[in-house]
């Protein structure tokens, strides 16, 4: 048994304490905003936030995220409207969509400790985050469409 | 109803028209009378009293914007109201025709199609309304999804007609053809910036892919892969240990595979852990990229190779020529690499098959699935997702057949997701390739003859005999070597070959390696003839004035010679593709440094250039132009598969590495204005990334590196190599 706080929420799972937390969001509490992609920590699809920190789902465990803030897609915004949300439509970022939950979930971490990045920050912070339709161009005009936003 | 296309019939008419066929089908009947609950005036679209409008959307979403286009093309003829419009992705059935998404054909395929049914049911709404008034059709008009009759000023929004006036008219398909369609200078919602409908749910993680399916009682099943890609027979299956697995629920053996069922994923895998099969490896056990080459070396000089494109007399060109050039060029496997490994929830009840996926190519799944299991095409029903990428990997319905196999045994709905390891090893890759392109040169440096041998594995020969032409050549395995140059003698020979490794259809296909080896050609032509690459291609692009266009635009806005700084250098490149009768116009200028200690290439920008005619979605098309000329990039610079023991050497993203944000160019789009007919986007750009880079590994350097991808090992040896 592990609880788990996941988006505010508490949520008590019949797992063992080392199976990743990704199955557990996933397949257990059908949160499936948060992808599998690699498994590896290679690929950034199943990325959320850990006490605000950017973390790779599928390499951390229960154990790991018990007693700690875990925050996906869904939590993101009550209204799904974090300026990265509303960036990330006004550039019209994704296109299959599947890694883009985990590319955001990558940029809100980075906003939140850096909320003017310059373009190496950006590319520093984003290139865990593999998107094979390649919309990494606009996923830069994104976030910085979005920093200004918080600024002004 | 001739709505069915039977895969033969698509095939025969994709050889003979180059895949210019359009899938039609008819308008159906008329709506019920007044009071309907919804007026369906073809396979294409149903409007309800509420005035919505929901295209069905048959093709596959998977991120080209698709759904969003078709329904624009819908809208515009129908005249009706953009916000009143939704889109759905529905289930299959025979109504649909051919439901196959790739090559870029979507627009292609259905602009017609779509167009004709949007205005005859604008026709049909019209004439009801009219025929409510006791008025003249002749004297209204729709617009915004409101009739108007002109003389009185009434006016029915099409939910009310819908509501409340029966729909009675109906279209032969001889009078679908004689509908006048709109003149693109009166359009209003094709090529408007429309903001893609798929879009806010990918952004808030609401948008649902195959992988995000539950069933009530659903459990996880892994299969257990053979260690050689294929030809490898299981000897024995020992589940002792997998049966002490918490969670565990069935072991599953058949013909076919064999596999595990547990109550939860982390259990699947345990229980597949803990599983042992032993194998006899098969033929196959020694296969390598070295011996698949060795073969394909070998395979070159057969005698006997078809003749796939012929014109003049290539061997007495060859042999009266001032001079003749020569040069070998390979390719290595690419894999999808979709970012949503291949996955599946299949549910077998009461005889029939629920699946629940997101698929390219439901005919053939359906097809394939009603074959394995041994039941009536219609007990298949595949209910499709959003696609976590296809490139082509969808086209497949291997994930299907396994997970419909395991549910059947197990009469539980049954989740199968491949680990990224799995994905990659049981992938169908592009096939390696070699092709060696001989040329003639009269005196003034005009090309006269053109000879490519073209060895590759054609992946239709595994698809059967539906998939291939008479002389055993799948034409997607060789498009583009049929290029567009007025060049008098031309032959392509094609030289299928199997090497234990499958191959399959990856984004922009054959005119990813075809493209390579006569772009990279064509600059050692210019240099040759001592001419400026892109001026030598012009020369010969006299019945190709499209082309021409494209290629100077690129160039201009380019800088083309304009100086660079030292080890720097520009390269061009342009193709017809997908298909020489159904081109997408496009030319790319790659501007590239080149490391000479290191041969590590840094592609800087590319400045693409397209003409495909109507643009039906301005910001969708450069979103696709956009990721596909980055997806070769990634192509060109960085995928290699290996083969080794017959089976890919790579298993994951640290091994098999693709694009990501901090390699990324600047990528400059430009779309020429057109009223052609439209073709399609997703893929021609990636097609000239890598003769383009090779072209400006050239240019900046001076060594010719014709092996992709692009390696720094590869451009160190061809620096070495400089004379």
């Amino acid at each position: 048994m592990a609880t788990l706080l996941i988006n505010g929420k508490s949520h008590t799972v019949d797992v063992d304490p080392g199976t990743p937390l990704l199955w557990v969001i996933r397949e257990r509490l059908q949160l499936t905003g948060t992808k599998f992609g690699c498994g590896v920590a290679q690929c950034g699809a199943c990325t959320v936030h850990l006490d605000g920190r950017a973390v790779r789902s599928c390499q951390t465990t229960v154990a790991q995220a018990a007693g700690k803030k875990i925050t996906t897609i869904e939590g993101l915004d009550p209204a799904g409207r974090h300026p990265l949300q509303v960036a990330w439509i006004a550039e019209q970022v994704p296109q299959c969509g599947y890694c883009q939950s985990g590319q955001l979930m990558a940029a809100a971490a980075l906003l939140a400790r850096n909320p003017n990045p310059s373009d190496q920050d950006i590319v520093t912070a984003m290139s865990g985050n593999i998107c094979r339709c390649a919309t990494y161009p606009r996923i830069k005009r994104a976030i910085k469409r979005a920093a200004q936003g918080v600024r002004s | 109803m001739k709505s069915r296309v039977t895969r033969r019939a698509f095939l025969a008419s994709a050889a003979a028209a180059g895949a210019a066929l359009t899938i039609r089908f008819p308008l159906v009947g008329p709506g019920d009378a007044a009071g309907a609950a919804a007026y369906d005036p073809s396979a294409a679209l149903t409007i309800t009293p509420d005035g919505l409008v929901t295209v069905h959307i048959t093709k596959a979403e998977m991120g080209q914007g698709v759904g969003t286009a078709l329904a624009q093309i819908v809208a515009e003829e129908l005249e009706a109201d953009w916000k009143d419009v939704r889109v759905d992705y529905p289930t299959n059935d025979p109504k649909f025709g051919l439901m196959l998404t790739g090559g870029s054909w979507s627009v292609n395929w259905t602009f017609d199609t779509l167009s004709r049914a949007g205005a005859a049911a604008r026709l049909a709404l019209i004439d009801a309304a009219a025929k409510s008034w006791n008025a003249s059709a002749a004297d209204c008009v729709a617009e915004r999804g409101v009739v108007r009759h002109l003389p009185t000023g009434r006016s029915l929004r099409y939910g009310e007609i819908v509501a409340k006036v029966p729909i009675t008219k109906t279209f032969t398909e001889d009078e679908l053809k004689q509908i006048t369609l709109k003149k693109p200078a009166d359009y209003r919602v094709v090529g408007q910036w429309i903001p893609r409908l798929d879009i806010p749910d990918k952004v808030n993680g609401k948008a649902k892919f195959g992988m995000d399916t539950f069933l009530p009682n659903m459990v996880y099943a892994k299969v257990v892969y053979p260690p050689v890609r294929e030809g490898a027979n299981r000897t024995a299956v020992d589940d002792s240990a997998a049966k002490r697995v918490k969670g565990y629920v069935a072991t599953v053996t058949l013909p076919q595979l064999v596999a595990v069922v547990a109550t939860s994923y982390e259990a699947a895998v345990k229980a597949r852990d803990a599983l042992k099969v032993t194998w006899d490896p098969g033929p196959n056990a020694s296969v390598s990229t070295e011996s698949i080459f060795a073969k394909f070396a070998q395979a070159k000089d057969d005698p006997n190779a078809a003749a796939w494109h012929e014109q003049g007399d290539v061997r007495a060109a060859m042999s009266g020529a001032a001079r003749r050039h020569e040069a070998t060029y390979t390719t290595d496997y690419v894999a999808h690499m979709q970012m949503e490994p291949m996955n599946c929830v299949v549910r077998f009840a009461d005889g029939a098959y629920d699946v629940y996926t997101g698929s390219q190519f439901q005919t053939f799944a359906v097809g394939t699935l009603a074959a394995t299991l041994g039941v009536d095409a219609s007990k298949i029903r595949i209910h499709q997702h959003y696609l976590g990428g296809g490139f082509g990997r969808r086209l497949e319905p291997d994930i299907m057949v396994e997970t419909a196999l395991i549910a059947r045994e197990v009469k539980r709905p049954v989740k199968l997701i491949r680990s990224r390891e799995e994905d990659l090893k049981r992938d169908f890759y592009r096939s390696a390739t070699l092709q060696v392109v001989k040329a003639a040169l009269a005196g003034d440096g005009k090309v006269v003859a053109w000879e490519n041998t073209l060895v590759a594995s054609h992946p239709g020969k595994r698809w059967g005999p539906d998939f291939v032409d008479k002389k055993g050549l799948d034409q997607f395995a060789l498009n583009g070597a049929d290029h567009v140059y007025d060049i008098p003698n031309q032959l392509v020979r094609a030289v299928p070959v199997e090497t234990g490794i499958p191959v399959g259809y990856v984004r922009a296909v054959a005119p990813n390696y075809t493209f390579f080896a006569v772009e990279t050609f064509m600059d050692e032509l210019a240099k040759l003839a001592g001419v400026d690459p892109l001026q030598y291609r012009l020369s010969m692009l006299g019945s190709a004035p499209r082309l021409a266009r494209v290629l100077r635009l690129a160039a201009d806005q380019a800088g083309w010679g304009t100086p660079l700084p030292p080890n720097t250098g520009r390269g061009i490149a342009c193709v017809s593709a997908q298909e020489k009768k159904t081109p997408t116009w496009t030319a790319s200028v790659v501007q590239a440094r080149v490391d000479p200690a290191t041969g590590k290439v840094q592609v800087e920008k590319i400045v693409c250039a397209v003409d495909c005619g109507i643009v039906v979605n301005p910001d969708g098309a450069r979103s696709q132009i956009e990721g596909s000329i980055l997806f070769g990039v990634s192509n060109a610079l960085k995928e290699r598969g290996t083969v080794a023991n017959g089976t890919l050497v790579q298993s994951n993203f640290h091994d098999y590495q693709v694009l990501r944000m901090d390699e990324v160019p600047v990528v400059e789009v430009h779309i020429v204005p057109s009223t052609e007919y439209p073709t399609g986007l997703g893929e021609p750009g990636t097609t000239t990334v890598a003769p383009a880079l090779s072209n400006a590994i050239f240019a900046a350097t001076g060594a010719r590196v014709r092996q992709v991808p692009l390696l720094p090992d590869r451009v160190l040896a061809a620096l070495r190599a400089r004379t």
